[in-house]
């Protein structure tokens, strides 16, 4: 669960996969904070800064960072952007400036990375228009705010705060489904499918054999592909039996017979 | 790591492979190898390409496993283990294994034992492209019997 998906099983670093991923809108919103004097803050709302518009600038650098990623982070796929939109909001309770990035796109995968570059290149060039008045200027707080869309579904920082204030127990169990399975070669094909998440809470256990029971129940083509004779299977990638216990946290993979050499 | 396995989709050199084996080693009497390619006729003649899918992770452990399992049989001084995956044609290699011992039985043996155990227990699997379409390879028979044939009495 939770794994590197951008480390191989060698731990290498890899670009993961996505051409099986399902198209998705998805929208991610990203946040920084600048934090200056009050007099750079009044430079920076009333115009009067040597350089020029700054929160202009910043906003286009934001945009502009946004469509970069891909050059910038190594193992983040080239995506097209369908929105970027950068905010900046001046805030004399800091002092400081508080930058919102948000990114969309229908596609693979998600655009956290885009939405944190734009946040982050907003900030930089907030410094980079001020830092000759004020070189004391902290960007900080650059996080994630929200995701929507994709597989791991809807997602926000304020909810994970609140998970995170809870029991540990809890929060796993909050996490979702707790069984990985996944299908390979013919078995994917039919299914049109490589993997399903099955509930299954912390403590409690199953049985392979229970587990394909519980699978087939879904109809078909679950049942169909799950009846095949000579059907293999591995429980946390070592070859494994129907009488196998499977437990929370665990990855299931069925396969057919394989041919490799 | 006397030991090595590799699952990657770039071609292999034999030579370099032996190569980085005995590298400053004077122990080692004996290198045998294997190299399969992919043949034009399997189940259905005219195969164009295949295309090898695994499990990523458990290939490399079970491939390493394999190799584990031959050293406690022979006494050998390193093995590699290369398997190719995604889209191959005809003529591509496909997979490498190279042993190293100090004599050549036991590397001869190792090496038959290593690819008669890969056939059957590495999660990889096949899917040929032939001018009558495509269809996933199905395992053989004799793959199973040559395997049985080292199971320990």
């Amino acid at each position: 669960m939770n794994k590197l998906t951008h480390l191989d099983a060698r731990g290498q670093a890899r670009m993961v996969d996505v051409s099986e991923k399902k198209v998705t809108a998805r929208t991610a919103t990203a946040s920084a904070r600048v934090r200056m004097s009050a007099a750079t803050l009044q430079h920076i709302v009333e115009g009067t800064h040597a350089k020029g518009d700054v929160l202009a600038t910043a906003r286009i650098a934001g945009i502009q960072a946004a469509k970069r990623t891909p050059d910038l982070i190594p193992l983040c796929h080239p995506l097209m952007l369908s929105k970027v939109t950068v905010d900046l909001i001046p805030d004399a309770s800091l002092p400081g400036v508080l930058v919102e990035a948000t990114c969309k796109l229908a596609g693979q995968t998600g655009v956290e990375m885009e939405a944190l570059t734009a946040a982050s290149v907003a900030a930089l060039t907030l410094y980079d228009m001020c830092k000759a008045v004020d070189k004391g200027m902290v960007i900080e707080d650059i996080k994630v705010l929200e995701k929507t869309g994709g597989k791991s579904g809807d997602w926000t920082y304020e909810s994970m705060q609140h998970a995170d204030s809870k029991p540990v127990v809890e929060t796993k169990t909050a996490v979702g489904p707790q069984l990985q399975v996944r299908f390979f070669a013919e078995l994917r094909e039919a299914l049109s499918e490589d993997e399903l998440s099955v509930e299954l809470g912390e403590g409690e256990e199953t049985t392979v054999a229970a587990l394909i029971e519980q699978i087939k129940a879904k109809g078909e083509p679950w049942a169909t592909v799950l009846n095949r004779p000579n059907l293999l299977v591995a429980v946390n990638r070592e070859m494994s039996h129907p009488d196998s216990v499977v437990r929370f946290g665990d990855e299931v993979a069925f396969f057919p017979p394989v041919t490799g050499g | 790591m006397m030991n090595q396995v590799r699952v990657q989709t770039e071609n292999f050199n034999l030579g370099l492979e032996v190569d980085s084996l005995t590298a400053g080693r004077t122990d080692i009497g004996a290198v045998t190898s294997f190299v399969g390619y992919v043949r034009d006729f399997n189940e259905r003649p005219e195969v164009e390409a295949l295309t090898l899918e695994h499990y990523p992770g458990m290939t490399e452990a079970q491939l390493m496993q394999i190799a584990d399992e031959a050293d406690q049989r022979w006494p050998l001084q390193g093995m590699r283990i290369v398997h190719r995956v995604g889209r191959l044609e005809p003529g591509d290699q496909i997979v490498l294994v190279v042993v190293a011992s100090a004599h050549r039985q036991a590397a001869f043996e190792a090496c038959h034992f290593v690819m008669d155990y890969l056939k059957t227990r590495a999660p990889f699997w096949k899917k040929e492209h032939t001018a009558s379409g495509d269809y996933w390879v199905s395992a053989r028979d004799s793959d199973s019997h040559a395997a049985k044939r080292w199971e320990k009495k």
